[in-house]
């Protein structure tokens, strides 16, 4: 029941230090955790081999039962269509709407344009912007921009996703906002890795931690995230 | 749906519309198609979505050259003069090889026979070259019957008489066979010349081979011409979707980012490629069409002046489709090279 597996994974740029270095760590499916650590301590480079915008200069990663290491650069699109990735400047499209921002990954898998339509409003239905479709993510605000990206990081359906400080240009309450979606989105099934340095907010939801210093990774001891998600819904939502 | 989590009631208002999100084969198996997409569409949806992605490529790139054509006017019109060049050389050139066939059917030779000859002798030497091979048809005419016609056809009655004595030779003209391979024409004439009181043999095909030499050679000199050119589009096309992948990079990246094949980001810029070739091709017919009208008149006069009633053939059917869809394949040709150089370096 592993979704994400890193055996001994080492990532060196040109000739220089390692920038990550004898990584290993699994993610169980369903699993929701914190990835944390100094700027330049590795976190965006780890995300990045998850979805080979980088291959390791050794070890092995495995993502839903595929070995990434091994995979030939055709079919490396097809895996990123299974993993939803949210970035801290969302980068979104301002050429187009809200609609067609979510709807991009839909449209390059090949759906259907009303089989599109009705995936691209459950996908912002989820993110509470459902009748903005029509807008320019330009005049969103922060927030907003920022729950256009989730939805079009989870209008695939994938089984992980991803986020690289996806809170890093936001307020704490919207922060709070932000994260407590992602949780949502555990809820029903999907794995979720949040690379973030907002260590305030990740004490208040606790959850599993994985820090990262130097390239090296100190994986918490707090494990057990059933007894994490309740007591995060309990606190917010009880 | 009985995901982790999903069983334990949580309040929000929003946990019916993040249920509909659940990954497409959820948790339990551990299968390797969670969270498929395109895996779970049959072969006959991806291949009807596949050719709609293509006609909805081909007519978005479309609209986007028509909606703002002046960004890309310039490019057109450089691939319409490229175009222009070699497609009214070769117009030219076709007119003068159907002219020159004309000309194929009269090529006959002229024998000179040494001045003062004997009009026996000339009987007996035109009797001689009648029996050669090749040769249907032989016409001796004597000195005095030269200088009668020359007399009513030149004009120049007058100075003729003032000549003391006639300065024409008798002659013999000698038609060969009609379609007689240009080397046996040679031949007949060199057995002609080696006759007795032959002076002078003229074939009359000499100027006709030169014509056909330079022919052959104009054509080569169009076909580097059009080879240089088709590069010169090429790489104005390329150059033309280089500039549009640079402004499109963020696109890219993100389209790469949410698992766009390199095919699917390529696609757009290969239609644009082969638009600018067919806008490009067709703007060549509109300058190749005013090029034949300006030029045909004058052309017809000329003619007329010759006492012949040819008149400019403008390109053919077959030619300026020829053109068009070489055109369309020099721009895509052009945005797949900028695409292979630039695109695959973008990566997310």
């Amino acid at each position: 029941m592993t979704m994400v597996r890193f055996e001994r994974v080492s990532k060196r740029y040109g000739a220089g230090k390692d920038a990550l270095s004898n990584i290993n760590f699994e993610l169980a499916r369903g699993e929701f955790a914190f990835l944390t650590g100094h700027s330049g301590a590795g976190k965006s480079t780890l995300l990045k081999l998850m979805m080979l915008m980088e291959r390791p200069t050794r070890g092995k990663i495995i993502v839903d039962d595929q070995d990434l290491t091994t995979m030939r650069p055709g079919q490396v699109p097809y895996h990123r269509r299974k993993v939803g990735v949210v970035f801290q400047n969302h980068q979104l499209l301002f050429d187009r709407t809200v609609f067609e921002n979510v709807a991009l990954p839909l449209q390059i898998a090949g759906y259907t344009p009303a089989e599109a339509a009705r995936r691209v409003r459950a996908a912002l239905d989820s993110v509470g912007l459902l009748g903005m479709e029509g807008r320019n993510p330009i005049e969103l605000s922060g927030g907003e921009q920022q729950r256009v990206g989730i939805a079009r990081a989870v209008v695939n359906k994938p089984a992980l996703l991803l986020a690289d400080e996806p809170t890093g240009n936001l307020d704490p309450e919207l922060s709070e906002e932000i994260m407590n979606l992602f949780l949502r989105f555990q809820q029903v099934g999907v794995t979720v890795l949040i690379a973030t340095h907002d260590i305030a907010l990740i004490e208040r939801m606790g959850h599993r931690r994985l820090i990262l210093d130097h390239g090296e990774l100190h994986c918490s001891e707090r494990q057990s995230r059933k007894s994490d998600s309740s007591d995060l819904l309990g606190d917010d939502h009880g | 749906m009985a995901k982790p989590g999903a069983s334990r009631n949580t309040p929000t208002a929003k946990k019916s519309a993040i249920a509909k999100m659940a990954p497409a084969t959820g948790s339990k198996g551990g299968k390797n198609n969670a969270g498929a997409s395109i895996q779970n569409m049959g072969f006959r949806d991806q291949v009807s979505s596949y050719a709609a992605h293509h006609q909805l490529v081909a007519v978005e790139t479309l609209m986007r050259l028509w909606a703002n054509p002046m960004s890309s006017v310039l490019t057109w019109l450089v691939i319409a003069i490229a175009l222009t060049l070699p497609g009214a050389l070769w117009i030219s050139l076709d007119n003068l090889s159907q002219l020159s066939g004309r000309f194929q059917a009269s090529g006959s030779i002229t024998v000179y026979l040494v001045p003062g000859t004997a009009i026996k002798d000339g009987q007996t030497t035109q009797k001689t070259i009648a029996g050669l091979s090749h040769v249907v048809y032989t016409r001796f005419i004597d000195a005095d019957t030269a200088l009668e016609e020359f007399r009513t056809t030149s004009g120049l009655k007058d100075a003729l008489d003032l000549l003391p004595s006639n300065p024409l030779p008798p002659v013999i003209v000698v038609e060969p066979q009609l379609g007689t391979p240009q080397a046996q024409v040679l031949a007949l004439g060199k057995s002609i010349e080696r006759l007795p009181f032959v002076d002078v043999v003229e074939l009359d095909t000499a100027w006709l081979e030169r014509l056909l030499a330079l022919l052959a050679l104009s054509e080569r000199i169009i076909w580097v011409m059009g080879a240089l050119l088709a590069l010169a589009i090429v790489l104005v096309v390329g150059n033309t979707i280089r500039l549009s992948i640079a402004a499109r990079v963020d696109e890219i990246r993100v389209v790469k980012l949410v698992g766009g094949t390199n095919a699917w980001v390529r696609r757009p810029f290969l239609y644009t490629g082969l638009w600018f070739g067919m806008v490009g091709g067709l703007m060549a017919w509109v300058l190749l069409a005013i090029c034949w009208l300006l030029v045909s008149g004058p052309v017809e006069d000329l003619a007329q002046l010759y006492g012949s009633t040819f008149s400019l053939a403008p390109l053919s059917a077959s030619a300026a489709l020829f053109l068009l869809f070489s055109a369309m394949f020099l721009g895509w040709l052009g945005a797949w090279w900028s695409v292979h150089r630039h695109l695959d370096q973008i990566e997310p």
